[in-house]
């Protein structure tokens, strides 16, 4: 058993406390470039994600990787999370994973 | 659709497995269980959770998370470095983003090798399974794996775990030294509204207790006054900090906070882990 390596959940206004760090997040791609997207967060930010999508790729869409700094995310894990998805429960998650329940997670 | 319901669990097979005694998930368990499971659900935990959980006795004894004993839990993650040992023994490992865990799956019936098959590496992953240690280290024996296809019912997972947690501590807490309405205030209200500059750290200064005279707040004199007591300073080992909170029926926060400043005042040392201490005799 291995906890050495976790991943923290973050969305955009969450990223900042993690530059450097495994992160995850749930993004909505906005827009593609060749090599990152620009997706929304789910706090409605939008952030950089380096990386190629899946493709298919449905409308949301959970990246792991590391935060490069505070508005972008250097992709190694795509995975499609489906066409619906509630994005403000996974916000509130990422204030509590983040906040009093830190110790659960990290 | 998601929510663990209160499974009464097949007996699995306990230590190494040369047995695989998975029972027929419709059939209940005809032998009486060597770990009593009466009024166990499914667990909902992270593989953090399970990686500071310490068992209460030898490696066949059950294992305690916040305070409860737990012998089956549910995991949500992803399955990585699937292997057969042999035709019936599957092994991968479960990657939840807060640790990974090794599983083993025994297959005997023909839908346990069908629910096998239809699992794929680096997907997501509901496991049901039973806690185990061998050879000093944790396992789980899975029951059930099963593939998630509504990704809500990850979020779901992570929510459950943190109100399984939350639970177990105003459980504990009524009992002891904290007052209902300040576990109440931390369970009902999400501090952290959704702002976009992160959030704060939280303070558990709600619970702090009469100062006594000599420095020392009462609650960090009541740790201390456990771990004195002749048969903690006996045991070599040292006290596992679950195993505090739970005789002090008080979160395991509190019981960090009260070592941290006792282990600064010289009274306790951490033993065989950042998780066990002693107290330090003849002070």
């Amino acid at each position: 058993m291995d906890t050495s390596d976790p991943a923290a959940f973050v969305n955009g206004g969450l990223l900042h406390m993690h530059v450097g760090q495994k992160v995850r997040a749930v993004i909505q791609v906005i827009r593609s470039d060749v090599g990152s997207v620009v997706g929304k967060s789910t706090d409605d930010i939008q952030i950089i994600v380096k990386g190629s999508p899946p493709i298919p790729r449905t409308n949301y869409i959970e990246v792991i990787g590391v935060a490069v700094n505070d508005n972008s995310i250097r992709a190694e894990i795509w995975t499609n999370f489906g066409d619906t998805f509630d994005a403000y429960n996974y916000d509130q998650l990422c204030q509590l994973a983040n906040g009093w329940f830190k110790h659960l997670f990290l | 659709m998601f929510s663990s319901s209160q499974f009464d669990a097949p007996s699995a097979f306990s230590g190494g497995g040369f047995m695989p005694s998975q029972a027929h998930p419709s059939q209940p368990a005809s032998s009486t269980p060597s770990k009593s499971r009466d009024s166990q659900g499914l667990i909902p935990v992270t593989v953090k959770q399970i990686s500071e959980s310490y068992q209460s006795g030898d490696e066949k004894s059950n294992f305690v998370i916040n305070g409860v004993d737990v012998t089956n839990v549910t995991v949500v993650g992803m399955l990585f470095d699937r292997r057969a040992r042999s035709f019936n023994d599957i092994r991968f490992h479960l990657d939840d983003g807060t640790g990974r865990l090794e599983c083993v799956r025994w297959v005997t019936e023909n839908f346990e090798t069908r629910q096998m098959d239809e699992i794929e590496e680096g997907k997501y992953v509901r496991v049901n399974g039973h806690l185990q240690s061998f050879q000093g280290k944790r396992q789980l024996a899975a029951f059930s794996v099963r593939p998630v296809t509504n990704f809500d019912e990850v979020t779901f997972h992570y929510i459950e775990c943190i109100h399984f947690h939350l639970h177990n501590a105003k459980l504990r807490s009524q009992g002891g030294t904290l007052t209902q309405a300040q576990v109440t205030e931390s369970s009902t209200n999400t501090p952290l509204h959704s702002t976009s500059n992160g959030c704060q750290t939280p303070s558990f200064n709600n619970f702090t207790m009469d100062v006594s005279t000599d420095g020392l707040k009462g609650f960090d004199n009541l740790v201390l006054n456990y771990l004195q007591q002749p048969s903690n300073i006996e045991r070599e080992m040292g006290v596992h900090l679950e195993e505090i909170a739970r005789q002090l029926k008080a979160p395991i926060e509190k019981i960090k906070d009260a070592i941290e400043i006792l282990e600064k005042e010289g009274l306790v040392y951490s033993s065989i882990d950042d998780y066990h201490y002693k107290a330090v005799e003849g002070c």
